[in-house]
């Protein structure tokens, strides 16, 4: 039996209500559920610990948020958490390079300088690495939609992925960065005028307009800007105080560098402890010359494979679509056919099979009447020669709507004239083929006017109907323009679907289009080539209509 | 009279000379390819051919060109198509020299033979025969506008039969009315489709021409 648990029941045991109790269990189980968003609450405090020295009150009130927000939006601050982890590595990321460039920081950083009331470079660089790192490990970890960023961009930059090149594009951004920054001299502060800093903010501009516009070179950009900052970097010219000037100066410095940290208290912009950093930060840069030369060496080789797999993703693409519509249209054109060999199978049944079989038995019965009563025989004879007659009908009806004969005979123009001067209203053709397009295609072709031809008897009340056939730029394209009522619907009523189907098996497609009071105008196209070499065509198939008229 | 038959099926090309025959026709030549007929057509110049409108060497339409050069040829030679099926198209195509003496049927109108005997005399005269099935589907046509949407009901009736190559006296049978009323409706027939009076068969050929030109 289960025990009854009431929130009266536990009260008084620990002083706390059941409900109490339940929420602050449920509280942390969320909590434990959500540990990440614990990582908000540290961040903060270490900012805190970051910024001791200027005023205290706004780094409280963040943590005091922080705090805040951990306990109440447990699983939404979980999810903020990994980005601001990674915001704050590349904070540390940007420091170190303002050190390494410049030797100088404008704020403290990190949890063992701040204590040690200096920046240590040999700190900052690891702990910002190891923040990023971490950051990106609970991303994929986790999941969610940074999850999948992160994960995109390690197959592009592995040169695995089919995708369009956006990350190893977007590398441009930080190259050219890193460069102003080793050119910063230069560029920004070392002559002061603003013409070089117009340069700067130009070469950016330009650095984000090729990756918007031209992916692949800025792909290509970014590996070659990586190589050479990692050149400029080992032989020591962006670490000077003076960047290039120093270099220039001095010539490379290739001395052992004294690892002795600077004394607490010492720092002071830059006034401080320079011959240090001067020497540390050499070495330092150097390593960093080295690693970015080894990632630029890593990626170069995939930039080609990078453009090749783009090229095959986008074949891959196109050939994926093409075997789709092919598998479609192919399934559609065996239906259609199928379709069409039934109802011939069952016009014959019901139609000239079974009049000839009436033909038989009647010519049979006038057998065995003629001895006895001619006139009975004769009678029956004439009314099996009207059946056999009727049985042509049937099969004359069949054959125009297997393979028109004027097809057969003429061709395409002929063949729709021929639609137009049978067709119970006024006609009018405009057909200009300079030769024949495939007999299949031609049917095709064919059947789909004479239906959007029987529409338009049947149901536009139209007067007129005009009816353009020509080719150009490899498409064979009709064009069926009533004057009735509109508001035709392509969707309701198979034929125009039928007609559809038999076409997308050459690639062919129609459109309606039809707005409440008209006019109908549907267009038919079909992509081929006309041949004129057909001597099986009557030459007459091109006469203009006025030879005909005898006009 | 002399008549040339080009006809590609032996069952039929016997038939249509035993017919012929039957009917009093002197068979000139029987042939079964396009060149072979257009040789004899030109050649023996029948009083009337009978041409079936696909044969050898394409199997399409080479017995109607064969027709047409024929009476390129020979200007106005009577000449009777047949075809398992009839487009008002190859009909406009044999009336475009508005000479008259054309026939244009299904080959099932052999059946009846002695109507089919008739046909051929009537082409032979110079008349005009269309088949009713290409005249049937005129009839369906509404003319909205140009020169028959002036015709009377009755006249356009008339016209239709007209069309066919009945005689007035046929047709006056057919619409049970007396032959001098069918030569009425004929006058406005004319009349109304701007033909000026001249050999009434030619007017008739040009009536008929009209009719399918509508």
């Amino acid at each position: 039996m289960e025990p009854m648990t009431t929130p009266s029941d536990q009260g008084p045991a620990d002083g706390l209500t059941g409900t109490e109790r339940s929420s602050m269990l449920t509280a942390a189980k969320r909590l434990r559920a959500n540990w990440p968003a614990l990582l908000l609450p540290a961040l903060a405090a270490e900012m805190l610990s970051m910024f001791r020295f200027h005023s205290h009150a706004p780094w409280l009130l963040l943590l005091a948020v922080a705090v805040v927000f951990a306990a109440v939006k447990p699983a939404l601050a979980a999810r903020i958490a990994p980005f601001a982890l990674f915001g704050y590595g590349c904070l540390g990321v940007l420091i170190a390079h303002a050190l390494l460039t410049w030797q100088h920081s404008m704020i403290w950083y990190g949890i063992f300088m701040g204590r040690a009331g200096n920046v240590n470079l040999m700190f900052v660089l690891p702990e910002a690495f190891l923040l990023m790192a971490a950051s990106l490990w609970l991303l994929v970890v986790r999941g969610g939609p940074g999850a999948s960023a992160v994960r995109m961009a390690v197959r592009q930059l592995r040169g695995t992925s089919g995708q369009p090149r956006t990350v190893p594009a977007v590398l441009l951004l930080p190259v050219i960065a890193l460069w102003e920054e080793a050119l910063g001299n230069q560029l920004w502060y070392g002559t002061g005028s603003s013409a070089w800093q117009v340069l700067g903010i130009a070469i950016a501009v330009a650095g984000v307009v090729l990756v918007v516009r031209r992916p692949p070179a800025a792909a290509v950009a970014a590996v070659a800007g990586l190589l050479g900052l990692g050149l400029v970097f080992v032989s020591g010219v962006g670490g000077g105080t003076d960047g290039f000037i120093y270099w220039a100066n001095r010539g490379p410095d290739w001395s052992i560098p004294d690892f002795t940290f600077a004394q607490p208290g010492t720092f002071s912009g830059l006034d401080g402890p320079l011959a240090l950093l001067n020497q540390t930060a050499l070495w330092l840069i150097r390593i960093e010359g080295v690693a970015l030369i080894t990632a630029g060496c890593v990626l170069a080789p995939r930039l080609l494979s990078w453009e090749a797999n783009a090229e095959l993703a986008r074949r891959a693409a196109a050939l994926t679509l093409r075997v789709d519509r092919l598998t479609r249209t192919r399934t559609d054109a065996a239906d259609t056919a199928i379709a069409e060999l039934r109802r011939i199978e069952r016009d014959l049944h019901d139609g000239a099979q079974a009049r000839l079989v009436a033909v038989g038995m009647s010519l049979r019965a006038a057998e065995q009447l003629m001895p006895t009563s001619p006139e009975a025989a004769l009678a029956l004879i004439g009314e099996a020669r009207e059946t056999s007659s009727r049985a042509l009908a049937d099969l004359r009806d069949l054959v125009r709507g297997i393979y028109p004969p004027v097809l057969a005979d003429r061709g395409l123009a002929d063949a729709v004239r021929t639609l137009a001067l049978d067709a119970p209203m006024t006609v009018e053709t405009d057909i200009t083929l300079p030769g024949e397009p495939p007999m299949p295609v031609a049917a095709a072709m064919y059947f789909g006017v004479a239906e959007a031809l029987t529409n338009a008897v049947r149901h536009s009340g139209a007067d007129k109907v005009e009816i353009g056939i020509g080719h150009a730029g490899g498409l064979l394209r009709a064009t069926i323009a009533d004057d009735g009522a509109g508001g035709a619907d392509p969707a309701n009523g198979t034929g125009l679907t039928g007609v559809e189907h038999r076409l997308a098996a050459f690639d062919g497609i129609l459109a309606v289009s039809s707005h409440p009071g008209g006019p109908t105008i549907i267009v038919i196209e079909v992509p081929c080539e006309l041949s004129t070499t057909d001597a099986a065509r009557s030459p007459r198939s091109s006469w203009p209509e006025k030879t005909l008229l005898g006009g | 009279m002399r008549v040339v038959i080009g006809e590609d099926l032996f069952l039929l090309r016997d038939g249509l000379v035993r017919l012929l025959e039957a009917h009093g026709f002197e068979v000139a030549a029987a042939v079964g390819s396009a060149p072979e007929l257009l040789k004899a057509l030109t050649e023996l110049k029948p009083d009337v051919g009978i041409v079936d409108v696909r044969l050898p060497p394409t199997f399409t339409d080479d017995g109607l060109r064969v027709a047409i050069e024929a009476r390129r040829v020979h200007p106005g030679l009577p000449l009777l198509v047949l075809s398992q099926y009839v487009e008002q198209l190859y009909a406009r195509e044999l009336l475009a020299d508005q000479v008259g003496g054309v026939g244009y049927l299904l080959k099932d109108r052999v059946f009846s033979d002695a109507a089919f005997a008739d046909a051929v005399r009537d082409v032979a005269a110079g008349g005009t025969v269309i088949d009713p099935e290409v005249v049937a589907r005129l009839v369906t046509k509404r003319a909205r506008s140009g020169p028959l949407a002036a015709l009377t009901p009755r006249e356009r009736e008339v016209l239709s039969l007209m069309a066919e190559g009945r005689s007035n006296a046929a047709i006056a049978a057919k619409l049970f009315i007396t032959e001098k009323a069918v030569s009425k409706h004929a006058a406005g027939i004319f009349a109304r489709l701007d033909l000026a009076p001249s050999e009434d068969d030619n007017r008739r050929v040009l009536a008929v021409l009209a009719y399918l030109n509508s």
